[in-house]
């Protein structure tokens, strides 16, 4: 979209060697009449292999252009036609490939060419991990299969991209894109094979954590996957408890470990959101979720974090966490106010040193808090 | 008239820029008009499928810097009306396929440049064909899709909105008329794609993005349901969240554990602005990571400090001075 990190050099454009601008015109000749002719082929309806590999080559230049994404689209929807209408009899040999693979030789073809196509992207993808035209061609093309073929062929193809987007996220943790890949696959071999995935991605984000804790991603995922794992796993108020204290003992351990790193700290908010009825983005993972319960954990988590401040005593994100666990507390159990409220007004006091660039949002919580 | 919205030129090194920095207001002016006379350069043509936004964004920066009439009108709406479909739609460029991005884009131009006269006389009644482009891309469970093939995003959703309503055609905008789109479920759409933390993401249950938060705030502000859908704890907690983007450098992040970038100055601080939170970051430390990011040469601004300077960067760190309240810079409206 816009040029990221690309440092700005001593002598750019104005210095250009005569021999570079030479070569630099060349190419931008080249490229235009690739995209002219393109343009033209698809303007009278050439929708000839030809037109179609040179789709491939400007694409492979500039893979942002998504009008010719467009028109790739429409190229292969009249070839997927053509072989739907097909009326000649196939020959034998394909008649037979196709039965082994249990589709109609239209059908084989037509999976064939998305294979290719979902091959040609691979390179693309790798290249250009942000290029959003090329995971949407990538999931049209996952669509078509699914709408063109029998449902035991398109699972496949869906399943084989569970591999590929794994790899993706293992190159790059934090590729959104990945990350929103993942969940339409998921979807999709859902629908398709009528069973659930989330015992299978639940212990993805487990692996994904033990090999790097600080995985902002895979604590979203894992986040986003607890109502429905715990749901289906009919737990019950006991089973939930033991989940609970289980996934606690977890980020807090992680914690002590490095109480600077923020996805601890978003995963550790996470799950005492899930105490706060008010947050509605949050469904709790106790039922019954009672007071009692909340400050147990309140208590809990307070002291735990407490603890986290020796060696500590610079990050922010303790003294964070601690007024908002301190906020809940009295929001949850009033009773303790006296002593709460004055250790309240010393990490109050402390963060604001520590963390001068919010010290506006750290005078609006004063207020809030009355002190 | 078209702009290369790629890399920039500049040859400036990192480590020459004096302390007291200024926004180097006529020479980004000039960096911005230079953009056309580009075609030499292969980047030009590269980006083409990005042109009438590289205008939208040069147009926007003259327009803060107090400039509107830098580019030339004529050119300015030649070459927008070229890029009109039969539709209602507008490609990014002439024969490039239409786009709610693009045509949102475009309908912004002609707002800024008052162009709405010269577009009915190339095709009459083409603010209701353009509306009816837009409409047509709602899908039956509120979101919007960018073109015909599909792909939904919430930033479509944003573009659609605010194009119709500066069309005046979103149903608010005409009571006694059955609606051209579903503004509910579209609402809807938006509040599955908040998280705990406050923030927005790209779909539902996507980790929250700044640009996200952005275009959902926005369409909400459209809506009328922002400060009603948020509350005070809302608007708390998503303040808090927007806030923890800005780093040591002064400059902000778009995500947790991510780089700071000259871009998100607007998609984090138009967010603050709009829940009245504006306060909560260092407003002095964030103008000199901008201004840090400026060729002071050449003109423009880039991503971070030293980086190659590009038209998108630089509307997004003006906007972003203008709404700290930078000396000298038109006032932009946050939505
Ligand atoms: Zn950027």
């Amino acid at each position: 979209m816009a040029s990221h990190g690309i440092p700005r050099v001593s002598g750019g454009t104005p210095d250009k060697s005569e021999q570079a601008r030479e070569k630099e015109q060349k190419q931008i000749e080249q490229y235009k009449a690739l995209e002219k002719s393109v343009v033209e082929r698809v303007r009278s309806k050439d929708y000839s292999n030809d037109t179609f590999q040179a789709t491939s080559q400007l694409l492979t230049q500039n893979p942002e252009y998504y009008t010719i994404w467009n028109y790739r689209r429409l190229l292969l929807q009249d070839v997927f036609a053509k072989e739907q209408d097909r009326k000649e009899q196939p020959e034998t040999k394909d008649i037979e490939a196709a039965e082994k693979e249990g589709l109609t030789p239209p059908q084989r073809e037509i999976s064939l060419l998305i294979k290719e196509d979902l091959q040609f992207l691979v390179p693309l993808l790798k290249q250009y991990p942000k290029c959003y035209w090329i995971w949407n061609h990538r999931s049209w093309l996952l669509g078509t299969a699914t709408r063109l073929l029998p449902p035991r062929n398109s699972s496949e193809l869906w399943q084989s991209e569970l591999g590929l987007v794994s790899k993706m996220l293992s190159l790059d943790s934090r590729n959104f894109h990945g990350w929103g890949y993942r969940r339409e696959v998921v979807a999709e071999i859902e629908r398709l094979s009528a069973s659930s995935m989330v015992e299978k991605e639940f212990g993805y984000t487990t692996k994904m954590i033990q090999t790097n804790l600080s995985n902002f991603s895979a604590w979203h995922y894992r986040s986003q996957l607890i109502p429905r794992l715990l749901s289906e796993r009919q737990a019950d108020s006991e089973a939930r408890r033991a989940f609970s204290d289980a996934e606690f003992e977890l980020i807090t351990k992680a914690l002590y470990t490095d109480p600077y790193d923020q996805s601890l700290w978003f995963y550790h908010g996470y799950l005492m959101s899930t105490l706060n009825p008010a947050n509605a983005q949050a469904p709790p993972i106790l039922d019954p979720c009672t007071n009692a319960e909340r400050l147990h954990y309140l208590e809990q988590e307070i002291e735990n974090v407490k603890d986290m401040l020796d060696g500590a005593e610079d990050c922010k994100y303790i003294y964070q966490s601690l007024l908002e666990l301190s906020e809940r507390y009295l929001e949850v159990e009033a009773g303790n106010k006296v002593v709460i409220s004055q250790e309240m007004m010393a990490w109050l006091i402390e963060l604001r040193k520590i963390d001068p660039l919010r010290v506006g949002r750290w005078r609006d919580l004063e207020v809030k808090l009355k002190f | 008239m078209s702009l290369a919205a790629g890399p920039g030129r500049g040859h400036v090194t990192v480590g020459q820029l004096p302390d007291e920095l200024n926004l180097v207001v006529e020479k980004h002016i000039s960096y911005i008009q230079d953009l056309d006379t580009r075609r030499d350069e292969l980047e030009y043509h590269l980006t083409e499928h990005l042109r009438t936004g590289g205008i939208y964004w040069g147009l926007t920066a003259l327009h803060l810097l107090g400039r509107p009439d830098a580019l030339p009108r004529e050119g300015l709406i030649e070459y927008v009306l070229s890029c009109l479909h039969d539709n209602g739609g507008f490609g990014a460029a002439p024969g490039h396929d239409a786009h709610i991005l693009y045509t949102g884009y475009s309908v912004q131009i002609l707002t800024m440049i008052d162009g709405f006269d010269e577009l009915e006389k190339k095709m009459p009644d083409c603010n209701g064909k353009i509306a009816a482009f837009v409409a047509s891309l709602q899908q039956p469970d509120g979101r919007f899709a960018g073109d015909e093939w599909g792909e939904t995003d919430t930033r479509f959703l944003f573009s659609a909105f605010y194009t119709l309503s500066l069309l005046g055609y979103m149903p608010h905008q005409h009571p006694n008329e059955p609606p051209i789109i579903d503004v509910s479920a579209a609402t809807a759409h938006i509040k599955a794609c908040r998280n705990f933390d406050g923030a927005f993401g790209v779909a539902p249950g996507a980790e929250s993005h700044s640009g996200q938060v952005f275009t959902c705030c926005g369409a909400l502000a459209i809506a009328g349901e922002l400060d009603s859908y948020l509350g005070e704890v809302g608007k708390d907690r998503l303040g808090a969240w927007l806030s923890e983007r800005q780093l040591p450098s002064g400059g902000l992040n778009g995500r947790p554990e991510k780089l700071v970038d000259v871009c998100y100055s607007w998609w984090v601080m138009s967010s603050l602005a709009m829940i009245g939170r504006l306060h909560w970051i260092d407003k002095a430390k964030l103008t000199a990571f901008i201004l840090q990011s400026q060729d002071p040469e050449e003109g423009g601004i880039a991503d971070r400090p030293g980086d190659m300077v590009d038209v998108f960067h630089t509307v997004f760190g003006i906007a972003g001075l203008s709404l700290i309240g930078y000396p000298g810079l038109v006032e932009v409206d946050p939505a």
